[in-house]
């Protein structure tokens, strides 16, 4: 894929290599939550499963339809979320990925939607 | 590798024959001179290369060479039909009918007609793309006086019957534009079988230079128009500004290979499209968009489930087509063509325009084909279920 100039290099890595893309299955020592949020009327919904294990996360992976700047952020959460617990799943704002992806203001709408997911899973893990 | 053109809407390469006639008008042995400076033979040599590709280019369309103003393109072709139709007839009333799928050149120009009083109706096209000529009749009243219409759609490839629009506006006194820069030079236009008052073109979407147009007005009866550029009166008055001899000289070539080779080339093309399309459509939720069968060869607009238009775009860098995405357009917005003909905003996104032209190949469409399915599993792999998104 050649380089787009609209595009830093790790959105562009993320967006071809994907990693992170998936899903996740329970197994008897560890529990799997889920957090959606849909917004693809406006170009965004993601799907997020994090492994729980001992009350931190020790996995997660993504599903995303969106613009390369979303998936690429979508991949990148699943890197960032791992480790932390529900307390700071909770807590995790989307600005943090804008500034790490470098990820344009027009698309900040979208992180927004990808905030409501990771909310979402730590609601449920709170369930 | 370099990406494979697929982009022929958005504008073309230029044919050899024409850069070559393009370049007899440049260097200082060729014929650069002023057009109008007629009392010297340098000059007299310009205007003569500038009125045979008058001759050709009116040719092309049905019309005469007195017919011919050259522009800048179709938007300065488009702006100086509708902003000097209207201006000059508005003692006769204030009312334009156009429709919402127009280019942005005669949109924007309706709408800041609007602000100076006229009244403009805007038609809505069927699922299809297509404007009835009976919802035109319809909308004319005693104070319509100018119905612009586009030949051929830009994002979807719809061709519309402006001959039988052509028919109706004529025999209700109301002045019709075409603006006809995606069908001139590839589908057969007739200004004068077609009653088409204003027909407005250009010469890149068709192999010629960028920064040429032309805008044919009728001359019997003359048509009066008010002018947007003042200057040295060139064309008759009705556009200033010294001859770019080398780019009317291109136009006029474009034109004249067009006209020779169209009926060739448009099958050719449309066997290429139609090839295109039968690999795509086996992909499940892939929708067409426009007409299947009143669209121009070359154009091929489809929708894909599932598939965000950008990210699709993005995955398909090694093919250079366009969408109707979101993220792809500066106003931000789904393309307001496809969410006109009732696309979901979604579909609207996920939308990919691929137009072909003469130097497409049967391997670029076989590539392409092969491209876009890889990648439009690749993308919907990893997208969420509807099902798994709302729980």
């Amino acid at each position: 894929m050649p380089a787009d100039p609209r595009y830093g290099a790790e959105v562009l890595r993320r967006f071809r290599e994907l990693p992170g893309a998936g899903d996740l299955a329970p197994d008897a020592s560890s529990a799997v939550v889920q957090g959606h949020a849909d917004a693809a009327d406006h170009g965004a919904r993601v799907l997020l499963s994090l492994r729980v294990r001992r009350g931190v996360v020790t996995e997660a992976r993504f599903r995303a339809y969106g613009c390369p700047f979303f998936i690429a952020a979508a991949s990148w959460l699943t890197e960032r979320l791992t480790g932390v617990s529900r307390d700071q799943v909770a807590e995790w704002d989307w600005r943090e990925a804008a500034d790490a992806l470098e990820i344009p203001p027009s698309r900040f709408g979208r992180l927004i939607t990808l905030q409501d997911a990771v909310r979402a899973a730590a609601a449920a893990w709170r369930g | 590798m370099d990406a494979i053109y697929l982009d022929n809407a958005a504008t073309t390469p230029i044919d050899p024959r024409v850069v070559e006639d393009m370049l007899a008008c440049m260097a200082p042995d060729a014929d650069f001179a002023n057009a109008s400076s007629v009392s010297h033979e340098p000059g007299r040599r310009a205007r003569a290369r500038i009125e045979n590709a008058r001759f050709d280019v009116a040719t092309l369309v049905g019309a005469t060479p007195e017919q011919v103003v050259w522009t800048s393109g179709a938007t300065e072709a488009n702006n100086l039909a509708i902003f000097g139709a209207a201006r000059f007839h508005r003692p006769k009333g204030a009312h334009v009918v156009t429709s919402r799928t127009e280019h942005p050149s005669v949109l924007d120009p309706c709408r800041r007609l609007e602000r100076e009083g006229f009244e403009v109706s805007y038609l809505r096209p069927g699922p299809d793309g297509i404007v009835e000529p009976a919802q035109v009749e319809a909308a004319l009243r005693g104070d319509t006086i100018l119905v612009s219409l586009m030949h051929v759609n830009n994002e979807t490839g719809v061709v519309q019957d402006v001959g039988e629009v052509g028919r109706i506006c004529r025999s209700r006194g109301v002045l019709l534009h075409v603006d006809a820069a995606q069908g001139a030079g590839k589908l057969p236009l007739d200004v004068a079988r077609d009653r088409i008052d204003l027909l407005a073109f250009t010469a890149h979407k068709m192999n010629g230079p960028k920064g040429m147009g032309a805008l044919c007005v009728r001359r019997e009866p003359r048509l009066g128009l008010v002018p947007l550029i003042y200057g040295g009166g060139q064309e008759r008055g009705l556009r200033s500004g010294t001859l770019p001899t080398h780019q009317i000289a291109g136009f006029g070539t474009a034109c004249r290979i067009a006209a020779a080779e169209m009926t060739e080339e448009g099958a050719r093309i449309t066997r290429l499209r139609e090839r295109l399309w039968s690999e795509l459509k086996t992909l499940p939720g892939i929708w067409l968009n426009g007409s299947e069968h009143r669209r121009a060869p070359g154009i091929l607009n489809v929708s894909i489930e599932g598939v965000e238009g950008e990210s699709l775009l993005l995955a398909l860098s090694d093919l250079a087509v366009s969408s109707g995405s979101a993220c792809a357009t500066l106003r931000g917005e789904p393309s307001y063509v496809l969410r006109a003909l009732g696309r979901s905003e979604q579909l609207a996104q996920g939308s990919l325009r691929i137009s072909l032209g003469r130097f497409t190949t049967a391997a670029d469409v076989e590539r392409t084909g092969e491209r876009i399915r890889t990648e439009v599993d690749r993308l919907r792999a990893i997208a969420p279920s509807h099902a798994a998104a709302t729980g």
